[in-house]
């Protein structure tokens, strides 16, 4: 059963929903195949990832994964948010991965028995990735 | 219970056609409601097709021995049989990949022959699948002719009022491009009446939805083209064909070129050959094609009306009992016009949530997304009256489904309602 009680709770939380206005960066992420979206908003303080929202609308994986998603990432520096993506990336596509690093995030290690949802599970991260490579719609303000 | 349409026994013969059918899927009986992507594949014609490729195949056309020969004649056979199918002539029909390719085709080949030039109007609806949308949007902007719409109200159904409103904003469109049937409102399109009010226009006839369950008469529409494909009438997927009126036919410049379409080549020019070979450039699906042939030899013996009936039949019955689940939305008229799938969603319930549910703890096959048109979509939001996710939940069905099929979905959607609250 792809929806645990983890996911199936995450997926209903409210707290990281939103908008952060003087957001540093924002990035939209689009699933092409379903029509879901998310706009990811960051605020640094310096290196470090110190707050993050997100507004749009989805199924209950990607809804949960956005979830799990910002409150692992909020704290680390952008290293560390690197680190995490890949590890993230790793666990789905069946390699090793690093478990600590990951966190609550390896609740959602079952998704990748489901091919057709590892792509609801990756948008928000696949939206990390375009936001930490700097190559979103507004740029990096430091 | 089966259709009415069908005896126990005959429905009995219909089942083992389709051994899928007698599979598990999560511990359950599959129950198989994506029939608007794609069919089930039937044992007699698979096993046609595999006899045909494995002791009489060869290219076709060409070569003067034996195989050749039979290839030729099956290939040949299966052209006089979609020919029949839809009432037109043998050398009115063009194999083809499918309907996109059908649609990109026409497209090209009408602006290369000059019967869609820039300042042309071309008129479609909102209710049509990409496939139907995205050629004439992207070579509008190529070509300079203008791309105009029918629109849907905001269940996204087309009304003799929409269409009559287009006929006094749009100035005598030059083509009329229109689905049969719509793959998300299921709606049955009023052909005879889009013919009737755009009498000189070129009228393209998507029909890939419609063609597997209603008789499409090429003649009695007064149709210029038709498209489909054959993949969603239990033929195999790659296989499909295109319909066009001798006269606009001989005066189409084709869109692929190559060979077997020609009639003579010099290093300077080129003249094609006869219909309908000058649309056919290189080697063609030659075993789907004798597919598509023994599919409609095995429709025809089932007796499509009987197909027909026991769509309509189904159709009814699952537009009935989701009309019945309060906390489910339905897009489309909500008449007999919304024939063969229904679209909908849960209240507060995402549609690939719905479909994963449905499919892990009871076997069902549906679609979610979408379903290649997301214009509509957005038409569909308007008259939403939940948080409309921009998708649907899909149901289709074929003449192999039955009304337990339809009474397992609805205990699934109650299922999934009380699951995800």
């Amino acid at each position: 059963m792809i929806y645990s009680e983890f996911i199936m709770d995450y997926s209903k939380l409210k707290k990281f929903h939103g908008k952060i206005e003087n957001a540093h960066r924002i990035e939209e992420g689009k699933n092409l195949s379903c029509g879901d979206e998310v706009t990811l908003y960051f605020l640094f303080d310096g290196d470090k990832i110190s707050d993050v929202k997100f507004e749009g609308h989805g199924c209950a994986i990607s809804q949960a994964s956005t979830n799990a998603m910002i409150e692992q990432l909020i704290g680390k520096t952008k290293e560390e948010a690197f680190e995490i993506l890949k590890n993230v990336e790793n666990m789905m596509f069946g390699r090793d991965f690093d478990d600590q690093l990951l966190g609550p995030v390896t609740n959602f290690y079952d998704v990748k028995n489901y091919p057709m949802r590892v792509k609801c599970f990756l948008l928000p991260w696949k939206t990390l990735e375009l936001a930490l490579n700097g190559e979103g719609k507004k740029p990096l303000k430091e | 219970m089966h259709s009415t349409e069908w005896s126990d026994e005959a429905f009995c013969r219909i089942i083992q056609e389709f051994p899928v059918l007698n599979r598990e899927v999560n511990g359950k009986r599959l129950v198989y409601l994506d029939n608007a992507a794609s069919t089930l594949k039937s044992r007699t014609v698979i096993s046609k097709m595999t006899d045909f490729y494995l002791n009489h195949y060869s290219n076709i056309h060409r070569a003067v021995h034996t195989l050749a020969s039979e290839a030729t004649t099956e290939y040949e056979t299966a052209r006089e049989k979609v020919a029949r199918f839809i009432n037109a002539q043998s050398e009115e029909v063009v194999f083809t990949s499918g309907t996109t390719m059908g649609i990109n085709a026409l497209v090209n080949s009408l602006v290369r022959s000059g019967m869609l030039r820039e300042g042309d109007t071309v008129l479609i609806s909102q209710v049509e699948h990409h496939a139907n949308l995205v050629p004439w949007i992207r070579l509008s902007r190529f070509f300079g002719f203008k791309v105009e719409y029918i629109e849907a109200d905001n269940t996204g159904t087309i009304t003799t009022d929409s269409i009559l409103t287009a006929k006094s904003r749009v100035n005598n469109p030059k083509v009329v491009s229109i689905t049969g049937q719509s793959n998300v409102t299921g709606q049955v399109m009023p052909i005879e009446f889009i013919r009737e009010t755009f009498k000189d226009a070129i009228l393209i006839i998507d029909g890939a939805q419609l063609i597997p369950h209603k008789k499409i008469d090429v003649k009695a529409l007064n149709s210029d083209f038709l498209v489909f494909s054959g993949h969603k009438m239990i033929a195999p997927t790659g296989i499909g064909a295109l319909y066009g009126k001798r006269a606009l036919l001989e005066r189409l410049e084709p869109f692929l070129y190559g060979g077997e379409m020609i009639d003579k080549v010099t290093f300077e020019d080129v003249t094609f050959n006869v219909l309908p070979y000058k649309f056919e450039a290189g080697t063609q699906d030659i075993g789907g094609a004798v597919a598509l042939g023994y599919t409609i030899d095995y429709l025809e013996s089932l007796g499509f009306e009987n197909i027909q009936r026991c769509i309509e039949e189904l159709s009814k019955y699952l537009l009935e009992e989701l009309s019945k689940l309060d906390f489910v939305e339905i897009y489309g008229p909500r008449d007999e016009t919304h024939q063969s799938l229904v679209s909908f969603n849960l209240d507060g319930v995402h549609p690939h949530d719905v479909s994963q549910v449905l499919d892990e703890d009871f076997g069902i096959a549906t679609r979610s997304g979408h379903h290649c048109a997301q214009p509509l979509m957005s038409v569909l939001a308007k008259g939403s009256r939940i948080d409309f996710p921009n998708s649907t939940v899909r149901a289709s069905v074929y003449f192999y489904n039955t009304k337990e099929d339809i009474d397992i979905l609805i205990e699934g959607l109650k299922y999934v309602k009380r699951w995800f609250g």
